[in-house]
């Protein structure tokens, strides 16, 4: 079994707050959010709001859609890293209400989470150490 | 490199009521978050505990992170269709559940126009027959239990978080704005 390590030391930095507009999706947003602030990690701190249908990874790799409109998303966390070519990646995974209010979690499939109403989102820039590996 | 297609759902668009507004990211940042811990206690509303704990500390824009707790009565609602078409969505009646399990939400604290501060709270819960449930907090409406609620709160001091109406949802939204001058 493989030991467990600290892979990164570091400290947070700046601290970004966004509304995002309806039909946006959720996950380039907030790497779009990262590009047009400058930070090259990021951590995410709270967030709110709904989306039109939501869609959530499966373990097999398809996806389980809570039809909308209006999805309410009740928690959030994740991260954004910066890629090796300098892109930025969002790897996000919350728990979303239906219009019943049945919940349901997992990740948040990139292209596939339109915004319904508002999206409300602080982000926390990471500053990782020199010297990480 | 060939990448896999996973048969992935297109997403809907939505049409809203009002004018498409060019800006779709409304952001502001500040240079440093200042970090809050609180605990709030029972036989009060979440609403009051935060906008007191907070104004103690000169914070009028912040979000919160939620964690666990007792609510001894909890006051919610869920988003619906608008029957009328007016909007696309809106919330439905309000729900009053007594004795519930709080889980985990988000949050955010700004201000109407007017100045008077706004909690904007979305949360997962469970109802004393064992249901888990979620959506819109009503933070006036929801009074902490015995076990207090821990709220862990990144304060946003170099802007304002206001809500302020919306024509192309044609419902009044927080956006973060440039400091008001008070005084």
């Amino acid at each position: 079994m493989a030991e467990m390590r600290m892979i990164e030391s570091g400290r947070m930095g700046r601290v970004a707050y966004a509304r995002i507009a309806p039909n946006e999706d959720l996950v380039s947003s907030i790497e779009k959010l990262c590009l047009a602030e400058g930070f090259g990690n990021a951590f995410v701190r709270g967030a709110l709001g709904s989306l039109v249908d939501a869609c959530l990874e499966r373990a097999d790799g398809s996806c389980q859609v809570i039809r909308g409109p209006a999805a309410e998303i009740v928690s959030l966390a994740g991260e954004v890293r910066s890629q090796p070519d300098g892109s930025l990646r969002a790897a996000l995974t919350g728990v979303v209400a239906d219009t019943q209010g049945h919940l349901y979690g997992g990740p948040f499939v990139a292209g596939a989470n339109a915004v319904c109403v508002t999206f409300e989102v602080t982000l926390e820039e990471w500053l990782p150490s020199p010297g990480n590996n | 490199m060939v990448e896999k297609l996973m048969g992935l759902p297109r997403s809907r668009t939505v049409v809203h009521p009002g004018p498409f507004r060019p800006v779709r990211i409304d952001r502001m940042r500040d240079e440093k978050g200042r970090h809050f811990r609180l605990s709030l206690p029972g036989g009060r509303t979440l609403h009051e505990s935060f906008v007191q704990a907070l104004a103690d500390e000169g914070v009028a824009s912040a979000s919160m992170t939620l964690l666990g707790g007792e609510l001894a009565e909890l006051g919610f609602c869920l988003a619906l269709p608008d029957p009328t078409g007016r909007v696309l969505a809106t919330y439905g009646a309000p729900h009053t559940v007594h004795g519930a399990c709080f889980i985990f939400g988000n949050a955010t604290l700004g201000s109407s126009a007017s100045g008077t501060p706004v909690v904007h709270c979305h949360g997962a819960f469970r109802t004393a027959d064992g249901a888990v449930r979620g959506g819109h907090i009503l933070t006036e409406r929801t009074v902490v239990g015995r076990r207090s609620v821990t709220a862990v709160v990144t304060a946003l001091d170099s802007f304002d978080l206001r809500v302020v109406y919306d024509d192309e949802t044609r419902m009044p939204l927080m956006r973060p704005q440039a400091r008001r001058i008070h005084g």
